[in-house]
This record gives C-alpha cells, structure tokens and sequence, in this order.
C-alpha cells in the first residue's frame, strides 16, 4: 500500500469535514466584584467540576505579515503558557462573520502547536510584533463548549512580570467551539448556555468593524 | 527516536534505481530484516518574492512518514540564519495563507520513498529520491532506536552500513554531526552534535542536506546542457554552508 | 411516637373487625330458614358493623391528631421493599454465581501458590527456619533505611551515572539509577537484597508506579535478562553489601553497551543487537552467542 503525503492526508480532512477550522464565539465582560458568582455558576454548569477549574496563565504575542496586494495583513497569534512546560499555540484568526441570522460570531480558525522557534522563525519570515499581553484564568469545560474567564494584564516594556498591570476592572467571558464546517447546529447550543449566564454576564457577538481599530 | 543517519548510495554506471533498491532490499531480507512497511519524506520549498532591501528568504517545508503529526519547517533568511521548526500539520495551511508573500517552487519538491525494514533495533530506509517524477538517486536511512547520542553507536551503525551496502564508510561522524553551524547570539558557534541528544529534527535537517544537493545537481546539469531557462536557475536554495 | 403507636393499633384493630366481618358474612346463617337464627345473623352484622364505624372514627381522630415529622423518618432496609423484588429482573442470580466462581478460583490459586512457594527453596527474603536446625536469622533482609541510604550513597559511582532513591511502597527503596545517556535501571529493594531490576532505554519513561514493564526495544530487554541472571549470580545472603556493591559495579560496565565489540568477535552487531552480555568478572563485553563459546 502506498504512503499518503502529509498534505494529501490534511486535505482529505478539509474535504470530509473533519478538520475543525471554524472557530463559533461569543463574548462578554464581568466585573471583579462579581466574578466569584459567575464562578460559581459554571461550577455548577461545567463539566470539569470534580476538579477545581483549570487555570491557565498564557502570554499571547499577536504577529503581522504585510503582504503586497492585500489591504488586510495577516495575523498570527503565539500563545506561551507561562510557568508550565507546554508547546507554543499559534492560532490563525479569519475575519469575522457577523451574520444576523447566527446566533454567535463565526470566523475561520487555525490552531497549531509549535516548538519554542516560533517567534523566531515568524521575525525571520519576515513577521512584526503587533501587540502582546497577558491572559490569566479559568477555564471550563461542557461538552464541546469551552468558557473561559480571563484577566487581561498589559505588559509594560523592559519590565518583566513585575509592574504589568490589568487592563480593566473587570474579566473577559468567552465562550467559544472550533468546529468543522457545515455544523450550524454548534450556534444554537451556544446560544442556550449563554442564556444560563444571564444575568450575571450578557454574551453577545461583538462585532469589531463597528468598534474600530480596537484589537 | 534514535539515531538516523542518511546515507546517499553512490550509483553505480548502467544500473537503474529500481535494481538497486531491489538488490539492497533482497541482502536485506537475507541478513534477518523484515519488511515493515512503507515511508516517505518530502520537501517543498517557499521562496520570498524579493523586496527592497531584503535578501531572499527560503521557508523548507517538509513532511516525514515517521512523525505523521508533524510538519518541520526550516527558514534561511539568506544571510546564514536558519531557523528551525516542528508545528502540527496545520502548518501546511498556514503557509497557504502567504502565498503573496511565500510561493512555492513547484519545480523543486522532491521526496524519497520506499520501503522499511527492521533489524532488531535497526531501522532502515531504501528510498528512492524523485524530484518531478524524475529519479534522482537512492538515499539510505538508517535508525538505531535505543541510542540517542551519535557518538554512542556510530560505530554500530557504521558497522551496519557496510554490512549490507558494502561500501566503505568512513571512521569520522558524518559531515552533519561535526560541521554543524548556528548563529546565536554569540554570533557562529561551530557545534559538535555527535555528543548531543538526537532528535526528530536533526533527520530532517539531513534529509534537506541531501535534497539541496540533488538540486544543486539539477542546476549544474541545465546550466551546462543549457535546455532549461532561468526559472530553475533562481530555484537553487542557499542553506548557508559555504 | 406513642401516638404513631396508637393509630397503627387502631388501624390494626379495624383492619381485624373488618375482617371478622366480612369472615361472618361469608359464613352466612347455619339452619334453614329458621326466623331466629336469621335475626341473631342481621343483629350479629349490625353489631360488628356498628363496632367497625366507632372505630373508623377513632382512626380518623387519631389520624388528625397525628403531627407532620419536620423530617422523613430513616427507615433503613425497608426502603428498599418498595422496590422490585422479583428475582428474575433483579438478575442477581448470575452475579452471585460468578462471585462464588471467583471466590473458588481465588481459593484454589491461592493454594496451588502457597503449596509451590513453600517448596521454593530458592526464596531469598524470606527463610523460614525449621525449628530442628535452628539457625542464627539472616541480616540481608532486615530493613534498615538508614542503612540503604548510606549503602548506595558509598557506593563510588562514576560521574556519568546517578542514582535517585524512592520509597514507593513503605519502607522498601526503589533506585533509579541512569547511564549516562545510554539506559536507566530500576533496582527494587527488599531490605539489602535486589528483588527485582527493570532496564530501560533513556528516553523511555521509568516511575515508580510502573517499575515492570518490559523496554520496548530489543536490546533493553535483553540487558535485563542478562541483569537478571548477574542478579542471582551476585546475591550472597551473609554479606549483603558487598553484593549490592559489585552488582552496581557490574552495572556501571553497561556505560559503553554500544560502544564495545564483543571480545570473541570483535563484531558489534550480532543478530541485529550489540554485545549485551557483560562478564561477571572481568566486565568485558560479549554476544549472547560468543560468550560460552
């Protein structure tokens, strides 16, 4: 029998839908003082809870390729937990959809782990740092659905760890699936978690054309 | 993962790649081997469309049946720089997406495969190297699993490659474990990787050692036949060894 | 409580007029036809009749009188008498079979293996000293920490190897001791003696809670073999130390199991493995073949 190539094999996973490359999302804001309820409402909702939440402390550093003859560059995001032994994420974003008829926002996704040469690799493809910061939380599971409750902290350059502070008084709320394409029903599922978390948190699609060049 | 050292078999005048695979694999099955399957490595390579100021940079991309998860990546931003990279297959992808920037040169993928065996804790590889479905040569792979430094088992592994391919190989570590060069920050450091741990990556690098002289080969041919026009000729790659 | 009591004697003593009712009406009347006994039968029911309401009205007094428990009453095992108690749908019956089966089974190995131990008279950690030849007790087994400790901390052990001791089960230490890069070993104690010894490769993973399973390469797992058999070669009951001394010693000589070729051969592969086998005394490296021959 004969060896598949690499790429023959990935593209019979695009072709048969099994490659999840559409990212479903939905996002919302807390403020400190009542995170610990929103906290306990996903203990009670979440699938992980035999264990206390998983936390994660990542550093994402968000890359930029101009490319001649398009107006959009195209970014990459690396994600480097910080303080555990883990492969580095880097993560391709597509535009946005935003579809009144969709529960949640839809975009193109591409998740990919990498060894520690990748920011490396990127400069010298010819990628310029965009921005960067700190993400520092929880995470919960239920089913496919992944919830995570995050603080943004900024990084203050040429200080290391010390001085960064958060960004807001407040966390982010994500509640996102990466799906193969053509399982609409993934929105919906969303979209009735997201009503359990009212009041405490109001998830929407948050359309990022209308709030400007805001990253 | 062990050990790998590749080995190009020199070819012999009027003997086809076919024969030659052939005859290893029968001397092969009789030393004790089995046949253990199929494998293939290959290698496509992305060129920058070149810009003001900046030289040429090369992103090799290349795929190894033996790590079917993985794609390894090698940049060399034409001023000695290599950077190397193991990422998800997803990578493939994402190269798609730079196509502006990074075209690939079709004319230049090129690949090995063929057979494995297994010998004890040896593994082998008689592979035969196409570039555009043209027969380039024969490349032998040989892994000793349970070793992970070079300087360990060379000499088994040496012991085994004359062996069976009864040709004469030489006491010294071969050409990519001695005259390994990096650039850090220290600037270019020479490293003598027969001491170091082994590790996925350094198959790769070999394999791309040898891809690039069969290419450099192409070109010498057309540039002396004179039959194939400038395209092939920019395709050569620099891997930053002199 | 008591008044719980008192209505369940109640509804006991109606239930049992009731009964002696229903009893006298299935009766009916002895003679025939005869005026008297006929009217002794109708004035007999209306008694009982009459006894059966007073008392129904006492249940329902009793019953209003009854206070709601603030918490339901643990009723233990006769909860479950609600429950389905057919036999058939409780397939209880094939359980209960495969639990005898394998108590029979536990029964009969344990006692096959406790005949064959005990004519085992190559047991090492334990001696069990028949009273006519009483012995002075062996030391090798006794199980002093402290004394693994020092033992292998003595142990000269050249730069390249390094031993990690653990505790996994009580009190009985574990070494793992690496190779340079070539294998990693792990040596389970029991007290001073070697019981048992794991070899694997370097980049294989070897934590106490999985100490017996084989390397997945050839060459490992033939070393442990050969360690095996130097293991027994090596034990000595009256001087322990000494012999976990020269066992890791043996050890140690596997620091070049690919970089020497056999001393009978000279060849490095034989049947597509290196020379495993390390003598005894003169650590000199040998194929399994060469070295009786």
């Amino acid at each position: 029998m004969a060896i598949s190539s690499a790429r023959e094999s990935l593209s019979h996973a695009l072709n048969n839908r099994f490659l999840p490359n559409l990212e479903y999302l939905l996002q919302g804001s807390i403020l400190d003082s009542a995170v610990e309820h929103l906290m306990h409402r996903l203990k009670g909702l979440c699938d992980n809870v035999d264990t206390s939440p998983e936390t994660f402390h990542d550093l994402e550093v968000c890359m930029s390729l101009r490319q001649p003859n398009t107006n959009q560059p195209l970014m990459l995001r690396v994600r480097r937990a910080l303080g555990r032994d883990a492969p580095f994420q880097m993560r391709y974003l597509g535009q946005p959809e935003v579809d009144q008829r969709r529960p949640t926002l839809v975009r193109s996704c591409m998740d990919c782990a990498c060894t520690n040469g990748i920011l490396d690799f990127l400069t010298e493809m010819g990628f310029r740092l965009e921005f960067e910061y700190i993400a520092k939380g929880y995470m919960f599971r239920k089913g496919r659905m992944k919830i995570t409750v995050s603080k943004l902290i900024k990084i203050v350059p040429g200080k290391q760890d010390m001085a960064n502070e958060p960004i807001s008084q407040s966390y982010i709320v994500e509640l996102s699936v990466v799906a193969p394409t053509g399982q609409e029903n993934v929105g919906e599922e969303m979209r009735v978690f997201a009503e359990q978390l009212k009041p405490l948190v109001q998830l929407e699609k948050i359309d990022y054309k209308r709030l400007g060049n805001i990253p | 993962m062990g050990v790998t050292v590749l080995q190009p078999y020199p070819m012999p005048e009027g003997k086809s790649g076919a024969y030659i695979i052939d005859h290893l694999g029968k001397r092969l099955l009789s030393l004790g081997a089995t046949h253990a399957g199929q494998f293939l490595v290959d290698c496509e390579t992305f060129i920058s469309t070149p810009q003001h100021g900046t030289p040429t940079r090369a992103v090799h991309v290349l795929h190894n049946s033996e790590c079917p998860a993985s794609t390894f990546s090698i940049i060399d931003n034409g001023t000695g720089k290599q950077v190397a990279l193991v990422a998800d297959n997803i990578f493939d992808l994402l190269m798609l997406k730079m196509t502006n920037t990074f075209t690939s040169k079709k004319q230049t993928k090129i690949e090995s495969r063929g057979a494995r065996f297994e010998y004890g804790d040896f593994v082998i590889k008689l592979g035969s190297v196409t570039m555009m479905e043209h027969f380039k040569g024969v490349l032998v792979e040989i892994e000793y699993k349970p070793c992970i430094t070079l300087s360990y088992c060379w000499e088994m592994i040496r012991e085994m490659l004359q062996g069976f391919l009864s040709i004469n190989v030489g006491k010294e570590y071969p050409s990519y474990f001695t005259t390994q060069t990096i650039m850090n920050a220290m600037g270019q450091q020479q490293l003598h990787k027969q001491n170091d741990i082994y590790e996925p990556m350094d198959t790769i690098k070999q394999y791309l050692e040898q891809f690039t002289n069969y290419r450099k080969h192409v070109q010498m041919h057309s540039a002396m036949g004179g039959t194939v026009g400038p395209v092939m000729m920019n395709t050569v790659v620099g891997m930053g060894r002199p | 409580m008591d008044k719980l009591n008192l209505t369940l004697t109640a509804v006991k003593n109606l239930r049992s007029s009731v009964r002696q009712c229903f009893e006298q009406l299935a009766d009916g009347t002895d003679g025939e036809g005869v005026e008297e006994s006929r009217n002794k039968f109708v004035h007999d029911f209306q008694d009982r009749f009459g006894a059966i309401n007073s008392q129904l009205r006492e249940v329902e007094q009793l019953i209003n009188g009854l206070q709601v428990p603030a918490t339901a009453y643990h009723l233990g095992n006769t909860t479950f008498l609600a429950q389905e108690t057919s036999q058939d749908r409780q397939a209880l019956y094939p359980q209960l079979v495969n639990s005898y089966k394998w108590i029979d089974k536990v029964h009969d190995h344990s006692f096959l293996a406790f005949n064959n131990l005990n004519q085992n008279t190559l047991r090492r950690s334990y001696n069990y000293c028949s009273q006519k030849r009483q012995r002075l007790p062996f030391t090798s087994f006794n199980n002093d920490p402290d004394h693994i400790d020092k033992l292998l901390s003595e142990i000269n052990h050249p730069p390249h190897t390094s031993y990690k001791v653990l505790r996994p089960f009580g009190s009985n230490a574990v070494a793992i001791v690496s190779i340079s890069n070539v294998l990693k070993a792990a040596i389970v104690f029991k007290g001073v003696l070697i019981e048992w010894v794991t070899i694997k490769g370097y980049d294989e993973p070897l934590d106490h809670d999985d100490l017996w399973a084989e390397s997945r390469y050839e060459v490992f797992r033939k070393v442990q073999e050969h360690a095996h058999s130097a293991m027994l070669h090596f034990f000595s009951p009256t001087l322990p130390d000494l012999a976990v001394k020269s066992y890791v010693t043996w050890l140690n000589s596997h620091v070049k199991l690919f970089l020497e070729p056999c001393k009978r051969c000279g060849k490095y592969i034989a049947n597509g493995l290196p020379p495993t086998w390390r003598d005894l005394r003169t650590l000199e490296a040998f194929h399994e073949e060469c070295r009786n021959s």
